[in-house]
């Protein structure tokens, strides 16, 4: 109890925001006890070390989605249609070849033991509550794939408004790498039908669903910089799906 | 006027005269508070949802959603501070909308009288290295990980942290003081 006394004070020392007068009192308490002298400099430590924790920047390609979306929106003026640039063919095929080389980590893994929840598995006679938890899962997901799904919807129709500015050869490398994820979303969906509780086919279908919004965002952000001649800001995207 | 009032409203100046432009479509204006603000929005999101990828997609909503409500910011604010407070706001929607899909519960740090009491076992003399803490900090509570993250990563004024998460000051200070007594106990049992 002596000790709960001088608790605010210790944490306010580490804060750096006691005054004087207290700091005093406080230091007087430490110098004869151990356990909250090694409270106060432990909580020092932790001040200390999460102040040089890094701050990773943002990929570049984040930026170019916002902006894209927003162009999309018509919330800021649209950008000024000019004439294609051969040039940046070339970096459109190094992002959609880069795209798809990394597609095969969305197929399933063949053989792979299922791992499922434990709400569901600690109930083994199928009973009301297991059932009703099936039922809530699987309700959940359906709203958050419709979401996704209206997403994918809307953001195809854009990339679909392809007006020359991705030739047909890098729209076909498109297409294809689209058909991967769809059949990766086509594999995690009959998973989830006959495991409904499958962490990792939810998983799997959502990482699947999330990659096909990237890719199609980064394509349409793409061909606005193609139509706008900006070579840097595409060199950005590719830079960003490279990454990703 | 305070001198130290006239940076601050000289800041402020700045921030409408970039929002009015904004709201005119002008994209170069976006761009540079964009530039200001995503990279303590990112790191901030990195952490509360532990996942960089969903943290860039959440960013990317972070940033659509400020324009989409830039009409209705009046400068009562820092600019930075309402771009927290939106983004602390969507991370904690997003990891809500998360632990329900997967039947999560949420915790919360009571107070447990084993963390708060001073002779529980310490850190001693070890260093804290980076990646044991931030291990430490994604088990932390949301609601505690969020002030710990603004206050002790970020280096905001608990008037920062209460404005950005919409709470009383006084409750910034003790969610940050938990947090730290969490990760004080997690720390001590982590071999570092």
């Amino acid at each position: 109890m002596y000790c709960n006394q001088y608790r605010d004070a210790i944490q306010e020392l580490a804060d750096g925001t006691l005054g004087p007068v207290r700091r005093a009192e406080l230091q007087t308490h430490l110098d004869h006890c151990d356990a909250c002298r090694a409270l106060a400099a432990d909580l020092r430590k932790i001040r200390e070390a999460a102040a040089t924790l890094d701050h990773p920047a943002p990929p570049a390609h984040v930026w170019m989605q916002v902006a894209g979306r927003l162009r999309q929106e018509g919330r800021v003026a649209a950008a000024p249609s000019q004439r294609r640039h051969y040039a940046l063919l070339a970096i459109a095929a190094a992002l959609l070849l880069s795209v798809g080389t990394s597609l095969w980590l969305l197929l399933p893994r063949r053989g792979e033991p299922s791992q499922t929840q434990t709400a569901g598995s600690a109930q083994p006679d199928g009973n009301a509550t297991q059932s009703d938890t099936v039922q809530s899962i699987t309700d959940d997901l359906k709203v958050a794939e419709q979401h996704y799904q209206s997403a994918i919807v809307k953001l195809e129709q854009a990339a679909k408004n392809n007006d020359g500015s991705i030739d047909p050869q890098t729209a076909a490398v498109l297409e294809k790498n689209l058909t991967v994820i769809d059949q990766a979303i086509a594999e995690s969906r009959t998973a989830l039908k006959t495991e409904p509780q499958s962490q990792p086919a939810r998983d799997s279908l959502f990482d699947a669903l999330r990659r096909k919004v990237t890719l199609l965002q980064d394509t349409i952000a793409l061909m606005n910089e193609m139509r706008k001649g900006n070579s840097a800001g595409a060199a950005q995207i590719v830079e960003g799906g490279n990454k990703s | 006027m305070p001198p130290a009032a006239q940076p601050v409203l000289a800041g402020r100046a700045e921030d409408m005269a970039l929002i009015e432009r904004c709201r005119r479509g002008d994209l170069a204006a976006f761009e540079e508070i964009y530039k200001a603000h995503s990279g303590k929005l990112y790191s901030l999101a990195c952490r509360m949802l532990g996942n960089p990828t969903e943290a860039e997609d959440l960013l990317q909503e972070i940033f659509l959603s400020a324009h989409r409500k830039l009409d209705g910011f009046r400068g009562e604010s820092a600019l930075g501070t309402w771009l927290y407070r939106l983004a602390t706001n969507q991370c904690l929607d997003y990891l809500r909308s998360r632990a329900a899909r997967s039947n999560q519960v949420t915790d919360t740090i009571d107070d447990d009288p084993a963390l708060l009491d001073a002779r529980s076992r310490g850190i001693a003399d070890r260093t804290v290295a980076k990646m044991d803490l931030e291990r430490a900090v994604a088990q932390l509570p949301e609601g505690a990980r969020a002030a710990f993250v603004l206050h002790d990563v970020q280096g905001l004024e608990h008037k920062e942290v209460a404005e950005a998460l919409g709470i009383a000051e006084g409750t910034s200070k003790s969610q940050v003081h938990k947090a730290r007594l969490r990760l004080r106990a997690l720390l001590s049992g982590s071999g570092t």
